[in-house]
């Protein structure tokens, strides 16, 4: 691209005089770069040079004539059907097995090898050059008095010293103004793809009005072609146009968003062997550069609007995804096959890599000021932390809790949750100390009243949490796990390490890592999330030992009957989570 | 959330060149909700009957497609008797290059050739196989009796 940028400039101004001064080939530039649209200069299709450009923008660059059944590759360069070079066998491609997968296409303009199986008809183009044939002429018919001499202005190739007679380029007279001459000219073939065009008005041609008659005809054009550059998806003018190797063009998001549903072209329903990631498939340069040249505002204001739509509306910031319980700090491994999450997941990766994880609201209770939502209001915000695309457009997602959180508002977008939410703090550690005093003392005096009366069941720390201070209750809970490791296999507690980290010594972390290795009910989990003091969820983590231990006492046969079901369970669980973990 | 400038430019279609013999209006208050009436085809025995049904654009629309259900009864055998529609393109060959308007003209083509073949409604496909001629008497009384324009 920037040696055309430099044979350009090179030219403009020195050897035709006759151009204005040397206006940036903006069709060249790359306009991902530009932002906004102010620093783009304005088409002014009734100047020699723009005039010059439109036309370029329709022609082939092997035979220098506007497109004729246009073929758009799959390195997204376009070119005549019949300018396309021979097939060529290909070597070492095996799959897919089909005759015209083991041919290949050279890219006349980038040197690309494509499938001849992807070198189809580009659909667009074709109707746009069918249009743009029909409107040129019944122009030139009906404004045949306007006579203009054009001149070509051949650019030799590398500054290469050429002789006077090869400089010489095709002269010939044209009607109905400069846009339509220009046109005309490459269609005879007089125009070579490179060179440029000198203007003069014809002896005779009494036109004073060029400029309003080559503006009108642009404007009349751009008309005609405007519907065509609409989107079948989403109904406004394309951004980013990507093709199908079966010659149909749509956004790239839009074509992203149709694969994550299906893998037809929504058009012809052909199958479309494209990477689920469109991100590395090059866009149409032939329609990104007629739209970037036509209608630059309309694309700035597209890309705006595009990135407004993208972020959720509002407040809504957070996108959330109701399936399962996650915890702070602990690791959460997620498959995404449901085409509304591989959008969400496509925006987080894009985005700040975080999403809320929320828990179905199975039982359809009042979620505090939401009333009854779908999800439970309490869930815990997640980093993704590696995100691995299948081929088939699904992906294995590793991921780890950040913060607890409440949502507060919430609404739907493209499918998915969206919510505003709110992060769930513990209490400060003064409170929390306070609290402990409180209850330990209130509990152990209320306990020495009660066992002095000799009841059957005294109360101890068994059955009541609270005469344990905050550090008891955590040792007690940890010398648990201690006992569960010595019981099972020592591999078994290297595998939960692995996935889930040592077990931790923060007290505040600690039912968090235990909640995430013990098999049970995941309603009983859940009030982990909602609870802000460490020694409320140490109580809570304490109370389920209990229950468990009390099982297993009640069923004295069957002597670690419970603790060899929790291995049992923590080992299947953790064999296909370390599998997963090795593979990604 | 705001309404997809698709569905915007699909209702202002809709309104500025309507199909002949299909209306669809959206409700003012939910303007994915359209309230749909397709005119019986001629030479079937839906002829002259209005039939009434409801669509409503879900929010991935058009990645999925919308969900319609014939309000008025109707004697065919891929429409149950809840008014839902077997139809290919309404499921698994939805594409988002279709719209209301094609979806519509797939309905109202569906009237004019019912497929016993792969029916929705069971006992209604085995009268169709058994005696189509008594089948298709008894679309024109149901048509006459329910679908009255």
């Amino acid at each position: 691209m920037n040696t055309v940028l430099c044979r350009s400039d090179a030219v403009d101004g020195t050897s035709t005089p006759c151009l204005p001064p040397p206006a940036t080939p903006s069709y060249m530039v790359d306009h991902h770069v530009v932002e906004g649209i102010e620093e783009r200069p304005a088409l002014a299709p009734h100047t020699d040079t723009d005039a010059r450009l439109l036309v370029r923008l329709i022609q082939c660059r092997q035979c220098s004539k506007p497109f004729s059944s246009p073929v758009t590759m799959p390195c997204g360069h376009t070119v005549c059907q019949r300018c396309l070079p021979a097939p060529q066998r290909r070597v070492n491609i095996s799959y897919p097995q089909t005759l015209d997968h083991q041919l290949g296409i050279l890219c006349p303009v980038c040197g690309q090898e494509n499938s001849t199986a992807d070198c189809n008809v580009d659909v667009t183009v074709s109707k746009i050059m069918a249009l743009l044939v029909d409107y040129v002429s019944r122009w030139t018919a009906k404004h045949a008095e306007v006579v203009l001499t054009l001149e070509e202005v051949p650019q030799p190739p590398n500054d290469a010293l050429i002789s006077e007679k090869e400089m010489k380029g095709h002269v010939a007279q044209y009607g109905g103004g400069r846009l339509a001459g220009t046109f005309q000219m490459a269609v005879d073939g007089l125009l070579d793809y490179w060179a440029d065009v000198a203007y003069s008005k014809s002896p005779g041609c009494e036109k004073d009005d060029l400029e309003d008659l080559d503006l009108d005809h642009f404007n009349s054009l751009r008309d005609a072609i405007s519907t065509e550059m609409d989107c079948m998806v989403c109904y406004n003018t394309m951004l980013d146009p990507t093709t199908t190797p079966c010659g149909h063009t749509f956004c790239r998001h839009c074509l992203m968003r149709t694969l994550d549903h299906s893998i037809i072209c929504p058009v012809c329903r052909r199958d479309v062997y494209l990477s689920p990631s469109l991100l590395y498939q090059p866009k149409n340069h032939c329609l990104a550069s007629i739209l970037d040249q036509v209608w630059p505002e309309v694309v700035a204001a597209r890309k705006h609007t595009v990135s407004e739509e993208e972020r959720p509306e509002g407040a809504l910031d957070v996108p959330l995804f109701v399936c399962t319980l996650a915890l702070p700090g602990m690791p959460c491994f997620l498959h995404i096959f449901e085409p509304r999450y591989r959008l969400m997941m496509r925006r987080c990766m894009e985005g700040n890599r975080k999403f809320g994880m929320l828990m179905y609201n199975q039982a359809s209770t009042s979620q505090g000021d939401l009333g009854v939502t779908r999800f439970l209001e309490y869930g815990t915000l997640l980093h993704i932390v590696n995100f691995q695309l299948l081929p088939d457009g699904r992906s294995l997602v590793e991921t780890v809790g950040v913060s607890r959180f409440r949502v507060i508002e919430h609404g739907m977008l493209d499918g998915y949750d969206v919510g505003r939410i709110e992060r769930v703090d513990d209490i400060s550690l003064g409170t929390e100390k306070r609290l402990e005093a409180t209850e330990v003392g209130t509990a152990q005096s209320q306990a020495a009243l009660y066992n002095a009366q000799h009841p059957p069941v005294p109360m101890t720390a068994a059955n009541c949490p609270e005469l344990l201070t905050t550090i008891e209750l955590f040792q007690a809970c940890k010398q648990y796990i201690l006992d569960m490791r010595a019981r099972s296999a020592p591999w078994l507690s290297e595998r939960l390490v692995r996935a889930y980290g040592d077990c931790p010594d923060d007290p505040a972390t600690f039912p968090y890592w235990f909640a995430a290795v013990l098999p049970i009910a995941e309603e009983q989990k859940y009030l982990l999330l909602r609870t802000t003091s460490v020694r409320e969820r140490l109580k809570i983590v304490y109370m389920w030992i209990r229950r468990i231990e009390g099982q297993r006492l009640l069923l004295p046969r069957c002597g670690g009957y419970i603790g060899n079901i929790l291995a049992t369970c923590m080992g299947g669980f953790h064999a296909s989570l370390t599998a997963f973990i090795s593979t990604s | 959330m705001a309404l997809p400038k698709r569905i915007i430019k699909e209702t202002e279609r809709l309104m500025a060149e309507p199909v002949k013999g299909i209306s669809a209006v959206p409700h003012e208050d939910n303007l994915r909700y359209f309230d749909v009436t397709i005119e019986g085809p001629e030479q079937s025995p839906y002829e002259g009957g209005v039939f009434k049904l409801e669509l409503f654009l879900p929010d991935d629309y058009p990645m999925t497609p919308p969900k319609i259900r014939f309000l008025t009864k109707i004697y065919h055998p891929n429409i149950d008797r809840l008014g839902r529609i077997c139809l290919d393109v309404l499921k698994g060959n939805w594409s988002p290059a279709l719209q209301i308007r094609t979806i519509l003209l797939s309905i109202q083509a569906l009237l004019g050739a019912p497929n016993p073949d792969d029916p929705l409604a069971n006992d209604v496909a085995q009268k169709w196989k058994e005696d189509q001629n008594a089948a298709i008497e008894t679309a024109r009384q149901w048509t006459r009796e329910h679908a009255k324009p």
